[in-house]
């Protein structure tokens, strides 16, 4: 097993397996996977900071068994920032935060290749920082109906004052944030908020949009996935890669960018590949920069 | 849910509303007057029900080859040409056919008021003179009136241009659509050919007539199947045989009011975007 030693910030850590493909039909080695994260960081440790992460890890490889990580794992170096987080029953659990690179690139050492976190910071858990609509389509729906129920999503919530945020899941639908940053937020105003806003869409759009969980109501439609708004439920975090049979990235789209892309045919053109997502983000810098500074209030609760 | 119907909209609508407002010209006079509607057919309306449980039906377009509801954006015109083959038409095509919306009912030529066959009468209106115009219009209703004419004018309302009739009717004016000349089916085929005259047969029916002789006053007949049915109806609401729709199920679900209003409101800008 071959290793190698480095040192960040004065941390020393050791990596293994560098070579190891994770991502075997389409070659993504695990040294590349660390070299992607190390590049995004910039951007994405800011999304990450303080949020009790849950490692999805791919020891072998994307093709093979995966396990979820809440509980920071015992064998962490001492440097690794941690939080108690309250659970049921008076327990509690310790979660990693990655709050910088070293901490990032250890977890990238366990094959943590995708990274959720939850919509709360773990200071405040009962407040969300941004309200998500998960739009997950349900076949023959594609991303190209996502994109066409995230731009009327866009639509419908400028005239509430609400400006919001758009990625891709990285697998086959879209996330569209409305950044809160307002410490009267909760979790009821937007979990109420956003299932107003599913169930308008699905009255308006009924072929297009489903606001039901059922598998029956999802077929042919985008279902629109309020129920994230949840201290409970994590997300994947935006420039996180994704287990697929290629390394795709939970990407910041512009809405510019989506409508170029909603008059065309191929759903696959809106996704993005770790190496374009790089490129994107050092040349038009954190397109999801939004979502941690705008302050913005629910209208109408 | 909505209040129920009032007696009045059993009873009978209101009309009297402008409906186009512009000017009627000739040579060089212009008279301002707006457009009413002259006659509401009463019929009586239903909504179509499941009999279940009174939910009110919507009507959905479905694609019989997919099994699949179709929604509207995913609709084109088509125009059939053989079975199963079509032109589609779009709808930039269709408004690049619209003629100009005008804002006169120019007349082109009068004409004697008898020579119009009733047959291509459609659809009535009143003119209403408008602020400034209500001497020449007088004038204009009271000559037509008195010679008996009738001003023919091209007019757009609607998307659609209109050969109309200009009518003078007790100190009004009137203004009545007429059919194309080529949408007047000829009478000539099944009118009988000439037969021998019957001289006797012609006086006796001459007198029939005139035995029958009236005024027209239409007031004396009424529509009665509506009668019935408008005295039907109170019946039922009198004897409480209202029925209430349930409430939708997504209603329970669509959040606080001015919420939802707020929303609504959006929503209905997107679809006029659109």
């Amino acid at each position: 097993m071959s290793r190698k030693i480095v040192e960040i910030h004065g941390k020393r850590l050791s990596l293994a397996n560098l070579e190891k493909d994770l991502y075997p039909a389409h070659g993504f080695t695990k040294a590349q996977i660390l070299e992607y994260y190390r590049r995004m960081a910039p951007f994405m440790l800011p999304h990450l900071k303080d949020r009790a992460l849950t490692l999805k890890r791919y020891p072998d490889g994307v093709d093979q068994e995966h396990f979820f990580e809440k509980r920071c794992p015992a064998h962490r170096p001492d440097w690794v920032n941690t939080a108690e987080v309250r659970l049921e029953d008076h327990e509690s659990m310790t979660v990693c935060l990655a709050n910088n690179l070293e901490t990032l690139m250890w977890v990238e050492n366990l094959a943590s290749l995708e990274l959720h976190v939850p919509l709360a910071r773990v200071g405040s858990p009962e407040t969300p920082d941004a309200l998500v609509f998960d739009l997950d389509p349900g076949e023959p729906a594609n991303l190209l109906d996502c994109t066409r129920v995230a731009l009327i999503l866009r639509d419908l919530l400028r005239p509430l004052g609400l400006a919001c945020c758009v990625k891709t899941s990285g697998k086959k639908g879209l996330h569209v944030y409305v950044p809160l940053n307002h410490p009267e937020a909760t979790f009821a105003a937007t979990k109420k908020f956003s299932q107003a806003v599913a169930a308008i869409m699905q009255k308006n759009y009924p072929e297009l949009v489903t606001a039901k969980m059922a598998k029956d109501f999802r077929q042919g439609r985008v279902f629109i996935n309020w129920e994230q708004n949840d201290p409970k439920k994590t997300m994947i975090c935006v420039y996180s890669l994704r287990a697929r049979e290629k390394p795709y990235v939970s990407c910041p789209r512009a809405w510019e960018e989506l409508e170029g892309l909603a008059g065309q045919d191929d759903p696959e053109k809106l996704q993005v590949l770790s190496a374009a997502a790089v490129d994107r983000a050092e040349k038009l810098g954190d397109l999801f920069e939004d979502v941690l500074t705008k302050k913005q209030q629910l209208p109408h609760l | 849910m909505p209040p129920p119907r009032s007696q009045s909209q059993i009873d009978r609508p209101v009309p009297l509303q402008g409906i186009w407002s512009g000017t009627v010209s000739f040579s060089l006079v212009a008279i301002p007057v707006q457009l009413l509607k002259a006659v509401e057919p009463g019929r009586v309306s239903f909504r179509t029900l499941h009999r279940q449980d009174y939910s009110p039906l919507e009507r959905r377009m479905f694609c019989p080859a997919e099994e699949v509801p179709v929604p509207p954006e995913e609709i084109v015109r088509g125009f059939e040409i053989a079975p199963a083959r079509y032109l589609p038409v779009t709808d930039a095509e269709l408004e690049s056919l619209a003629p100009e919306r005008s804002r006169t009912i120019e007349i082109l030529e009068f004409i004697d008021l008898k020579e119009i066959d009733p047959i291509y009468y459609d659809h009535p209106y009143y003119l209403v003179p408008l602020k400034g115009g209500e001497k020449a219009y007088q004038l204009l209703a009271e000559v037509m009136h008195r010679t008996g004419k009738a001003g023919l004018a091209r007019f757009v309302l609607r998307e659609r241009e209109y050969l109309v009739a200009v009518v003078a009717k007790e100190g009004a004016l009137a203004l009545i659509t007429l059919h194309y000349h080529e949408d007047i089916l000829p009478a000539g085929e099944f009118s009988p050919s000439e037969a021998p005259r019957d001289l006797a047969e012609e006086s006796r029916i001459k007198r029939h007539i005139n035995q029958m002789l009236a005024a027209f006053k239409p007031e004396k007949y009424a529509d009665e199947r509506r009668e019935k049915l408008v005295s039907l109806l109170k019946q039922k609401a009198q004897a409480k045989g209202m029925v209430e729709a349930p409430e939708v199920e997504a209603a329970e679900a669509e959040g606080p009011a001015d919420l939802v209003a707020a929303l609504e409101e959006s929503m209905r800008r997107i679809k006029e975007k659109q």
